[in-house]
């Protein structure tokens, strides 16, 4: 026990997920992976009134049947048919929103404790878009679990790249260089039609038409570029356990035209008064609140925590991370922004790498354990898949949308009420990827 | 000429036809070829398919296009068997019209007749709609937004998102319903006026997609509100939501009967 909450000190949960008679806790610390077996049958103790990070993932474990000893206040997290009783605060009002919102936007719902316009307490309760994903898993080959891995959160490339990532470990095979190029390169365009349709969102909700509209029109045109490479408008159907399906053929003209576009629009745009006046100093997530509750991707990156897993990945020497340090909305957009041209840029670098050979490896059904994970657009994604006799046996999916929502709770924390969409944008969590 | 397009449409936005059109290098939906379908295909094809989008029963061999991911797996492997076809124009008022069905000792599709016409109630020459996200990852959602960006300016056709029920006419759903959405949806459809109509939008919201088997979603919006036209896709690319808007207004025609154009 001392050594897992050293982990916990000073890294953070990567996973945590009913394993064997009890549970396994995965901790990233300086960079590498620890992994805890915790818990004897059906009992765990638990740590989370210590270590907050570990709260929703303690929630889901109960829910799951499991028992948590000493946990401050379970409540489901998923599931509706449960009690959920919210946190009362007595003399304050209260403003509920959703699960069906004003504009397009996937349910949820949230319970504001105002006084006047200031918020002093958000409390989020999701579940709304649970599918029972994890569990129509089981039982199915390896090629239809991914089918439902790509649906698992918004970024289907990054849930397909870490999924078949896990299925090839667990089968001890791995995909050929030109698959991991094209992979490569599929997840880098993901990453840039992703954040700049964050900043078109975040536009749009100051007013900013301009910038919405410009933005916007390069995404629109990028997206172009995802299909062309993949044959899917957002990338699904392309990557397979073992390598890719296809190789289609992007414009490289067109993207190097779009990097330099941006190139040119987004610092000038991040500096207009309008976007100043209105995101810098709003929503501020402070670096110890993101180190102590295991915060990941942008979010992190925006309140100054280093850490990128693409620092580990061989294709990508030398990687150096987007990092602010103002936790504050804006700091969110320089975060998108940044990223979105490096991510142009690597994804033009990986198709001009990729080298000749076979799309794939065929796969033989076998048995085995493996578990991936990949930087996503809005952070870790995490796999971990047990296959028996070439069928799926357990599967455990971790969205960063999961470790970031309570980011969200935070930042809108003592800002005034008609700032929370804004919040709610710098974010732009997955509400499916939390719901699995 | 383009000067004229120019001042019609905008400067960005695209011509009705352009939007309704498969782009060259995308695979369409795919398209069964009857006299193609030997035993050694059809054998293949249910193999094939990573979705369960073919089944044979009773001399029938069918596929449910509200299955199908389009992944352009079985026109591959499977030519003489799957062609495709390069139309967004597939929004249908009827559940069976998306459901291709081959007769293999006649080797001929079976025709279910005409399709019912559209409510003549809901013609109307603007529509505002709200959006219920059920289930959906948000690609859906994400396709519909974009059905409003300069490119596709559904506004031109006098269509637009309201943020209250309470003002719109129709309702586009996504997602195969889970559980915990259904009664939100059910409140969000109760509290619209009258007239009032749904497009389910996306495979999930047709009947589950992916999702069919599982305990906790209804697979299907019909299941627990009424539809009235459902737009196949996974998700539908933005042009096959506006056909399924301008289906539902009477603007256009139906054109799968059966699951062919016809
Ligand atoms: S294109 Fe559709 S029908 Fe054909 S194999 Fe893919 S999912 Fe199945």
């Amino acid at each position: 026990m001392e050594a897992v909450k050293e982990a916990l000190q000073e890294g953070r949960p990567v996973a945590y997920f009913p394993y064997g008679e009890g549970a396994l806790l995965l901790v990233e610390r300086r960079r590498s992976l620890e992994a805890f077996s915790l818990g004897q049958g059906r009992r765990l103790p638990s740590l989370a009134g210590e270590f907050p990070s570990l709260d929703w993932f303690e929630r889901t474990l109960w829910e799951r049947g499991l028992e948590l000893v000493g946990h401050p206040g379970l409540r489901p997290l998923r599931r509706h048919d449960l009690p959920y009783a919210f946190r009362e605060f007595p003399h304050l009002h209260e403003v509920p929103v959703g699960p069906v919102h004003a504009g397009i936007i996937e349910p949820g719902h949230f319970r504001f404790s105002v006084l006047g316009e200031r918020i002093l307490n958000l409390e989020i309760r999701l579940g709304y878009q649970h599918r029972g994903l994890l569990r129509i898993m089981l039982g199915k080959g390896p090629e239809a679990a991914l089918l439902l891995a790509e649906r698992a959160g918004g970024e289907p490339v990054a849930h397909a790249l870490a999924f078949a990532e896990a299925c090839e470990r667990a089968l001890g095979i791995e995909a050929p260089p030109r698959a991991q190029y094209l992979r490569r390169a599929a997840l880098e365009l993901e990453r840039a039609f992703g954040h700049l349709g964050h900043l078109a969102g975040l536009f749009t909700d100051i007013g900013y038409a301009y910038g919405a509209t410009q933005v916007g029109r390069i995404r629109a045109l990028l997206q172009g570029e995802v299909d062309r490479l993949t044959g899917h408008r957002y990338g699904r159907n392309f990557i397979r356990v073992g390598g890719v399906w296809r190789e289609g053929g992007p414009d490289l003209e067109a993207l190097s035209r779009y990097q330099k576009e941006l190139d040119w629009l987004l610092p000038r745009l991040l500096k207009h008064p309008q976007v100043l006046d209105r995101m810098r100093y709003v929503g501020v997530v402070r670096r110890v609140e993101a180190l102590a509750l295991g915060f990941v991707g942008p979010t992190a990156r925006a309140s100054g925590v280093e850490r990128d897993l693409r620092q580990d990945d061989a294709l990508y020497p030398a990687f150096v991370p987007a990092v602010r340090q103002g936790g504050d909305v804006l700091s969110r957009a320089q975060v998108y922004a940044e990223e979105a041209l490096q991510a142009l840029e690597y994804a033009q670098r990986f198709l001009r790498q990729r080298a000749e050979g076979p799309l794939a490896v065929e796969a033989e059904a076998g048995d085995g354990e493996g578990m991936a994970r990949v930087e996503a657009g809005r952070g870790e994604v995490f796999w971990f898949v047990r296959l028996e006799e070439g069928r799926v046996a357990q599967a455990e999916g971790v969205d960063p949308s999961f470790k970031n929502w309570r980011a969200l709770e935070l930042a809108v924390r003592g800002e005034g009420l008609p700032d929370f969409p804004l919040c709610n944008k710098s974010f732009d969590l997955s509400y499916a990827g939390n719901d699995l | 000429m383009s000067l004229l397009r120019t001042l019609r449409i905008g400067v960005l936005a695209r011509a009705l036809e352009e939007i309704l059109k498969v782009p060259s290098h995308a695979f369409g939906y795919p398209l069964l070829q009857p006299k193609g379908l030997s035993q050694k295909a059809r054998e293949g094809l249910v193999k094939v398919c990573p979705s369960g989008a073919f089944v044979e029963e009773e001399g029938i061999f069918s596929l449910d296009l509200a299955r199908c991911v389009g992944c352009g797996r079985c026109a591959l492997a499977y030519p003489e068997a799957v062609g495709e076809m390069k139309t967004l124009e597939v929004a249908v008022v009827r559940r069976e019209d998306l459901v291709q069905r081959v007769d293999l000792a006649a080797q001929a599709f079976l025709d279910p007749g005409p399709p019912p016409p559209p409510r003549p109630e809901l013609r109307l020459p603007t529509l505002a709609f709200r959006e219920v996200s059920a289930g959906d990852t948000g690609l859906s959602d994400s396709e519909i937004a974009l059905l409003g960006n300069p490119f596709n300016d559904m506004g031109r056709f006098g269509f637009q998102v309201v943020a209250s029920p309470r003002h719109a006419d129709a309702l586009l759903v996504t997602g195969p319903v889970s559980r915990n959405m259904a009664e939100a949806l059910e409140r969000t459809y109760q509290a619209m006026p009258e007239p009032k109509g749904v497009v389910a939008v996306g495979n999930e919201a047709i009947a589950g997609g992916v999702f069919a088997e599982s305990q906790e979603v209804w697979a299907g919006v019909d299941k627990v509100v009424p539809v009235d036209v459902y737009v196949p896709g996974d998700p539908p690319r933005p042009g096959a939501i506006l056909h399924g808007l301008l289906l539902l207004t009477g603007r256009v025609v139906q054109r799968l009967v059966g699951g062919v154009v016809r």
